[in-house]
């Protein structure tokens, strides 16, 4: 899978579930300082990252990354 | 160049008494901590302006809320930050571009969780020390200050406290909570409230310092789990008091902590690490509390009472039960019954029922109302005899309790002298204890508590008022021969010194050593002997052996060299047996030391406070009585003869049970020798000198035996 298109996806997922405008979401943004994650959101965009990819992360390790271009590269090492 | 601690003010001022609060990392979800702190903010009346800030909200509580804080439009002096620990690195990074210079971090996540949250804590104070930053956290309760012109409760408390003149500061948030909640069914005030978490930033004692000059804050209380800098809290503490008269008083837990090393001296299985930091503490002129109870039981007397000058009270009861109750309490706690002049007990008999008691208690019987409260206490006080006031009442069924309270308040409040009352029960006599609350006039529900209070708050003046006189130096030491031997010892990779270099070291500061030299064979010891001259004792001399009586390493009184010789050879069999593994260099012969009073004296080089002395009735039993004293060196000159009248055996050498006076000048000598080794010679760790013999008055003391290690 293209890195463009994980980017593309991640973006829609985050859109979906912080409730926020694709436009807001750039690659450098962190979930939490920048677009408002909170625990409860982490917890549900682990899960919609893994519906959309059709993968099954190591959660511990998921709940490190902190930025959305740090999302679409962890995502990389299970689809691609 | 001025003490950072000088600048404790002006470097906290943005945190104490802000014009503009930013709360980065707030939401809307009520019951949450970043959307609690704001909301305390708002709704206790904040008298500056306060912007939410929070990256998905435009409003928090119908308040503006701006994405990032370099989004605000005006200055902003203090920022709460309340996000998740992985990103306050980069809300302080914002903070500092904004310009703001106070900071509180409430978040947890950091030292306290491990090495990861310690990298975490690193990085937030590089950015806060770049950009200018002081910060109070993390991992804390927050701060509330309740000056009218600032009103601020940057916490997640349930409640403001009222204002009061007592600075309260604690290391545990979640005690804070519990503390507000006690003091508000107190009716007690607070000047500031802060709950200071890692104190990464800002720490304990810049926050006494703040306090120190913050003319809101009358009394300084302290809750604190660990003292990582007791050189320097001790100093601030003395400080504090010494400039400003304010009382410090400390709640420290982890009292049970074994911090002793067993195996190294006496004085370093005696020297537990709470022993020290309880006389550190004393020794500074802090008041050590045990429980959150005393803690305000004596803040309440000392912040709303002036001190008690001296120890005679005068107590006045509507009951004689709990008169001659409160009567115990005040001996127990070396308070002394005032003896009323006559021309009181004159008015006494005038105004009060035949039937009263115009001694001391003054009993104004069962059915008194408030008038006779006001002629008895009146009087009380104004009589030249009397120190202060212990006022007791039992709810009778014709007691006016409200009207006595509101009596005692008004005869109280127009005296120069302090008045601390007891109304005892609870339901009946809530409301008078209410009244008696709000007029700060101290209240304690048993008459043990008043006592203990009245007694510590004139054991705080005293200490406040003494002179202290710097320690003594002496002159006549030879601090280059014991750098000799130290440093000799080092570059060996001795743990312990010989006999013979621990006697030269304490030679060198003046300490009375024996001649005595180190024996290798029996007809080497006969040799010693003779040259020392009889009577010897003779001691094994080896790194391993600690306890060399409890293996029958000691000999004494050794009067021939052929006794000499039988001696080397039974000690070092001795030794063998009871210890195979030791290496023994040899046996230490040397010259008895003649009769007198065995004492212990200890130095032991603490973590966290510097060199402590210790003092003690000694001998091999020293670690089963533990009847010792310990103080900070270098001992100011009038402290180290407290230091030796607290031991509880002291009377043993002054004389008791006509037994002949020691010489307790010598003795006193001795001691300030050692707190002057204490400090020039930083090598020694640990140093037992036990015994040190004390011989009759006049005749000196000499060391038996000496144990150092370095």
């Amino acid at each position: 899978m293209e890195r463009s298109e994980i980017q593309h996806r991640v973006q829609k997922v985050v859109s979906s579930v912080l409730k926020i405008d694709s436009k807001e979401i750039a690659p450098q943004s962190n979930f939490v300082f920048d677009l408002g994650a909170d625990s409860m959101k982490s917890v549900e965009l682990i899960a919609g990252f893994e519906e959309e990819f059709n993968i099954e992360m190591d959660e511990d390790r998921a709940r490190e990354v902190q930025t959305v271009a740090g999302a679409v590269d962890f995502i990389a090492t299970y689809v691609q | 160049m001025s003490d950072p601690e000088d600048r404790a003010q002006a470097r906290l001022e943005p945190i104490f008494a802000p014009r503009s609060v930013a709360v980065v990392g707030t939401t809307r979800i009520p019951g949450t901590v970043p959307f609690d702190i704001f909301q305390n903010i708002l709704k206790d009346n904040f008298q500056g302006t306060i912007y939410p800030v929070s990256p998905k909200e435009r409003s928090i509580a119908g308040v503006k809320a701006y994405k990032y804080v370099l989004d605000i439009p005006d200055p902003v002096d203090l920022a709460v930050i309340v996000f998740p620990s992985s990103v306050v690195n980069l809300a302080m990074e914002q903070c500092g571009k904004k310009g703001i210079k106070g900071a509180i971090i409430i978040s947890a996540g950091f030292r306290e969780v491990g090495p990861a949250g310690v990298r975490r804590e690193e990085e937030i104070k590089r950015i806060a020390a770049s950009y200018g930053i002081s910060f109070i956290g993390p991992n804390c309760l927050g701060v509330i200050n309740t000056d009218p012109s600032v009103h601020l409760n940057a916490s997640f408390a349930r409640r403001m406290p009222k204002e009061g003149n007592i600075g309260f500061m604690s290391q545990s948030g979640a005690l804070c909570t519990a503390v507000l909640d006690y003091a508000h069914a107190k009716n007690i005030g607070f000047s500031k409230f802060i709950s200071f978490g890692n104190k990464a930033d800002v720490s304990d004692i810049d926050l006494m310092m703040y306090l120190k000059d913050d003319p809101a804050t009358k009394v300084i209380l302290v809750y604190l789990e660990e003292l990582t800098d007791g050189t320097r809290f001790v100093r601030a503490a003395r400080r504090i008091i010494r400039e400003t008269g304010k009382p410090v008083l400390v709640l420290k837990s982890g009292r049970t902590r074994e911090g002793a090393s067993a195996a190294a001296s006496h004085t370093g299985s005696l020297a537990a690490s709470d022993e020290v930091v309880d006389a550190a503490l004393h020794q500074a002129g802090v008041i050590r509390c045990q429980t959150v109870e005393e803690l305000f039981n004596n803040a309440i007397a000392l912040a709303y009472q002036p001190l008690p000058k001296g120890r005679r009270v005068a107590i006045v009861t509507n009951a004689g039960g709990p008169g001659v109750l409160t009567t115990d309490a005040a001996i127990q706690e070396k308070l002394e019954l005032a003896r009323f002049s006559e021309s009181t007990r004159e008015t006494f008999r005038k105004s009060l029922p035949v039937t009263a008691n115009i001694m001391n208690p003054v009993d104004v019987i069962g059915d008194a109302r408030a008038d006779r409260y006001r002629v008895a206490l009146g009087s009380a006080l104004d009589d030249d005899n009397v120190d202060g006031a212990l006022v007791i009442l039992t709810p009778q069924s014709m007691t006016d309790i409200d009207l006595i309270a509101e009596e005692v308040c008004n005869v109280a409040n127009r005296s120069p002298k302090p008045t601390y009352t007891s109304f005892m029960g609870e339901t009946d006599v809530a409301s008078g204890i209410d009244i008696l609350q709000r007029r700060n006039i101290p209240h304690y529900i048993l008459p043990e508590s008043m006592c203990r209070a009245f007694a510590r708050a004139n054991d705080f003046l005293r200490e406040r008022d003494r002179p202290e006189i710097p320690p003594v130096h002496f002159q006549d030491v030879h601090p280059a021969v014991a750098q000799k031997i130290l440093s000799a010892a080092a570059a060996a990779g001795r743990a312990y010194l010989t006999q013979s270099d621990a006697m030269a070291v304490l030679g060198a500061y003046g300490l009375p050593v024996l001649p005595g030299r180190l024996a290798s064979s029996p007809e080497d010891a006969a040799v010693a002997a003779t040259q020392i001259g009889f009577p010897v004792a003779m001691k094994v001399e080896s790194d391993d052996i600690v306890h060399k009586f409890d293996i029958k390493g000691v000999l004494l009184d050794i009067v021939s060299p052929e006794q000499a010789k039988e001696a080397y050879r039974t000690i070092v069999a001795n030794a063998h047996a009871a210890q195979p593994r030791a290496n023994i260099r040899g046996v230490f012969v040397q010259q008895m030391a003649g009769r007198g009073e065995e004492v212990i004296l200890g130095l032991k080089r603490d973590e966290a406070f510097g060199p402590v002395l210790m003092f003690g009735l000694g001998g091999i039993f020293v670690e089963i009585f533990r009847d010792v004293s310990f103080r900070l060196a270098p001992v100011p000159a009038n402290m180290v003869r407290d230091m030796m009248h607290e031991v509880r055996s002291y009377g043993m050498l002054t004389g008791a049970r006509g037994r002949t006076p020691r010489d307790t000048g010598a003795l006193e000598v001795c001691l300030q020798r050692l707190s002057q080794l204490a400090v020039e010679c930083p090598q020694i760790s640990e140093l037992d000198i036990n015994p040190l013999i004390v011989r009759n008055e006049g005749e000196g003391c000499s060391v038996a035996d000496a144990r150092i290690h370095v």
